[in-house]
């Protein structure tokens, strides 16, 4: 595919007014074409790409027009900027100029001399991005995995790359061509041995409370949680928002996949939790036990204005794996609240959340029980 | 003219009706070693892990990977040596303009000769079901279980002397693979909208494979006993693995079976709950998934049981019924619910309804009563094995409280509004209790 964006050199003070006056379909263009240099394509910026090309402009004594003009790519006008490189003080940026009715625009530029100038042109360039993949592969034991990051490389901008360096972010560039309609995946990152934590999570929100009551099977969702900081063989800067495909080794030479998921951005120090799938050996099984009215205040019409309430939660959760389980449950009490008896610890997570951790050891039963009043209800 | 556009009619037929053949090559060589399927029963989703030599040269090797009517998706693609990693270095995976389901890795080498690769995707269109046949005693105290594996290709590609494995879970999918394999681009295109879908290809059109039944037939009959099969558990999820290599051209099925338990024991529970069930009992046969009942390796997956039962002679079988069951963990109890019967009749009477302790507001109104109900249920076993009876009643308050009288031993709470009485019944008994249950509404439920 042909270059699609020229860039054309007008030169002289009267060709710039013939240029004013003409029509456009009569717009001549005095072609002086400068190669391009070295192109980047900037990707840090997921929602733009940002392409920035060199190039060198034999400039005259005086006022110089330059054509900027592009066809069958979509340039956002307003983005284009041209940067002097070299011979700054030399050269004035006079002014940019758009004709009417065609994808162009023209700089005047004022040189105090005949200079050969380098310049750097900038501008957003649509339908070409970047998306990110990860592949992990855990180890059987499910306390690491090898972590592989990909660079999707989508190009349908219209115009052809040839070797432009692929600029990630500040640390990671690549070089590489991309012709127009074609993608390109590279791998970009790739650590062995990352230390996971696999966590269940039931919450009482979101799950059904009592599972023997559906035809179908109520898993308990599990995530590997995984630490972007140095410690865990991560950590150098945060991790590009994604799509994470699990996969595991299973002991005889090959993997199987675990589950999907997608990530956003991962700023160093934090966690990656990477939901892959529910357990349905893990059953939790929760109701109510009792909910009645007390500490009932009323008004002079003996109507009942405040009161609280005395509440009995009782939850079962049986572990039929083999193995350990570390299980997060999430409780939820709305309003104003007091615990009056807990058979286990918990953590306030917020005003009307509780988390209990619990490590369930193989075909444990276990059973939690909150009594609580929530108070001042009207 | 006529004779001109009959012509071009029928070459229009014919392209159309040309069944496209399906393609998955690596221009460098041609042919597997060998193929691995990994099938998920949960979504429709396997994991194909291919091994084939390559030949390479020192420097850069570009290697071809095409994928014409299949339902692969191309952005699980990966290449791994399986040997010399560290002489060669995948530079990145192209997928060309202007071609469909073509993929070009570069591969840069500082060896020179034949190396193993593994080639692993995703891929849409192979399944897998399992179903059981359960066929219990003359007096129902024990059942003998078949379970069985059935795989099916629809995936538009022969998988011939294939390694299979099915895995038993749920999976968090983010796209469905069937999706992703018919994009026009393999990642889509950036910006809105994303994904543009090609036309649907022939990939599940059926096939004339005439040679390929005769290669099945044969094969299964060289093989001369049931194959095995392998359960193991990984992460969440079971992994059995069939024995040997099975071979599943497009557009088949094969059914496998998967194991054979005599003589489980199991418990005819008889369950009645109005909100449920109606006026009628529902029967289940109820198990463990453990030792005791000879089962407790591996977890069983959910699927339909047809139940048949001896009779006469021991020869001939009865119906009973069929149940779709959920996936059971070991160590968990199950029931094959075989629906509603007459043959268990409970039969709840109200024999007594009063109102009583009123309050009243200052206005006059009523705030506050009693409901007394006085229940006198009827359990009658009209089959001639023992069986067991769970009656759930569900009272719609929760302020309550139950006095009872009869032949039971006593209820169980279930929820705040909720008891459940569990009874034995020996062959054709009929048994008889009341219960007084007294409801408290508006006020006086806050006085209970």
């Amino acid at each position: 595919m042909k270059r699609r964006i020229c860039i054309y050199l007008l030169v002289g003070i009267c060709i710039w007014f013939f240029f004013l006056v003409a029509p456009v379909a009569a717009r001549i263009k005095l072609v002086a074409l400068p190669e391009r240099g070295s192109t980047s394509i900037r990707l840090d910026n997921p929602l733009a790409t940002l392409i920035e090309e060199e190039r060198v402009l034999t400039l005259q004594k005086g006022l110089n027009l330059v054509d900027f003009s592009w066809k069958g790519v979509s340039i956002d006008v307003d983005s284009i900027r041209l940067t002097l490189l070299t011979h700054a003080e030399d050269v004035t940026l006079l002014s940019v100029s758009y004709p009417p009715e065609e994808p162009a625009l023209v700089w005047g530029i004022y040189s105090e001399q005949p200079l050969e100038v380098q310049v750097r042109i900038s501008y957003l360039l649509s339908q070409i991005d970047r998306l990110i993949t990860y592949k992990g592969i855990a180890g059987t034991t499910e306390t690491w995995m090898d972590l592989k990051m990909f660079l999707i490389l989508r190009n349908f901008s219209g115009e052809d790359f040839e070797k432009a360096a692929i600029i990630l972010d500040e640390d990671q560039s690549y070089e590489k061509s991309i012709q127009h309609g074609e993608t390109r995946q590279l791998l970009v990152l790739d650590k062995k041995r990352i230390p996971i934590e696999k966590v269940w999570t039931f919450d009482a929100r979101t799950l059904p409370w009592d599972p023997e009551q559906l035809d179908t099977n109520v898993g308990i969702p599990v995530s590997y949680r995984v630490e972007n900081r140095p410690l865990a063989g991560l950590g150098e800067s945060s991790l590009m928002a994604g799509k994470v495909r699990i996969f595991q080794e299973d002991g005889h030479g090959s993997t199987i996949f675990l589950g999907e998921d997608t990530t956003d951005v991962v700023p160093v120090g934090d966690k990656l939790e990477i939901y892959i799938g529910d357990s349905r050996d893990i059953v939790v099984t929760q109701r109510k036990m009792q909910e009645k009215k007390i500490n009932i205040r009323r008004n002079k019409k003996n109507q009942i204005v405040l009161y609280d309430t005395d509440e009995l939660i009782k939850a079962t959760i049986e572990n039929f794996k083999a193995k350990p389980a570390t299980l997060t449950m999430i409780q939820h009490i709305p309003g104003q609240w007091e615990m009056v008896e807990c058979n286990m610890a918990y953590t306030r997570k917020d005003a009307h959340t509780l988390n209990f951790e619990m490590v369930l050891p193989p075909h444990e039963k276990r059973e939690v029980t909150m009594h609580y009043c929530r108070r001042n209800l009207r | 003219m006529r004779a001109k556009l009959v012509l071009l009619a029928t070459i229009a037929v014919l392209l159309v009706c040309r069944p496209l053949p399906a393609k998955v090559d690596l221009v460098t060589l041609p042919k597997r070693d060998a193929v691995q399927l990994t099938i998920y029963n949960a979504a429709d989703l396997t994991l194909v892990m291919e091994t084939r030599s390559l030949t390479l040269k020192a420097g850069l090797n570009r290697l071809q990977f095409s994928w014409a009517n299949t339902l692969i998706d191309p952005t699980s693609l990966e290449m791994l040596p399986g040997a010399h990693a560290g002489d060669l270095d995948i530079v990145d995976l192209a997928f060309p303009p202007r071609m469909q389901n073509l993929g070009l890795w570069q591969v840069q080498s500082r060896f020179s000769g034949d190396v193993p690769v593994e080639i692993t995707y995703l891929t849409s269109g192979l399944t897998w079901r399992a179903f059981y046949m359960g066929t219990v005693s003359p007096d129902e105290k024990a059942m003998r279980v078949h379970g069985y594996v059935r795989v099916s290709n629809n995936s538009g590609e022969d998988y011939e002397n294939a390694k299979v494995r099915m895995i038993v879970g749920k999976i968090n999918l983010i796209d469905a693979i069937v999706n992703l394999a018919r994009r026009e681009h393999p990642y889509g295109r950036p910006g809105p909208p994303p994904g543009v879908l090609r036309k649907e290809t022939d990939a599940k059109a059926p096939r004339i494979a005439e040679e390929k039944q005769v290669f099945m037939r044969a094969a299964e009959v060289m093989e001369g006993k049931p194959k095995a099969i392998k359960k193991e558990g990984l992460s969440e999820y079971f992994l059995y693995t069939i024995e040997g290599t099975e071979t599943i051209p497009h557009g088949w099925s094969k059914r496998m079976p998967s194991f054979e338990v005599q003589e489980i024991p199991v418990t005819n529970l008889y369950k009645y709950e109005e909100e449920r069930y109606g006026e009628q009992t529902s029967r289940s046969l109820s198990f463990k998934n453990d030792k005791q009942h000879k089962l407790g390796d591996t977890p069983i997956p959910g699927g339909i049981m047809k139940v048949y039962r001896n009779v006469g002679d021991g020869t001939h079988l009865s119906y009973e019924g069929q149940s779709r069951f959920k996936y059971i963990p070991v160590e968990k109890e199950v029931e094959l619910d075989l629906g509603l019967v007459d043959t268990v009749i409970v039969k709840p009477t109200l024999m007594g309804f009063k109102t009583d302790k009123y309050r009243f507001d200052p206005k006059g109104n009523i705030s506050g009563w009693d409901e007394i109900q006085e229940y006198a249920v009827e359990v009658k076993n009209t089959r001639q094995i023992p069986i067991q009876v769970v009656i759930k009643r569900n009272f719609k308050t929760p302020s309550w409280n139950i006095l009872n009288t009869g032949d039971f031993g006593t209820y169980e709470k279930v929820d705040l509004d909720t008891v459940q009485f569990r009874l034995a019944l020996r062959a054709r008994e009929t048994k008889k209790f009341q219960y007084v249950l007294t409801a408290h509404h508006g006020e006086r439920a806050n006085e209970n």
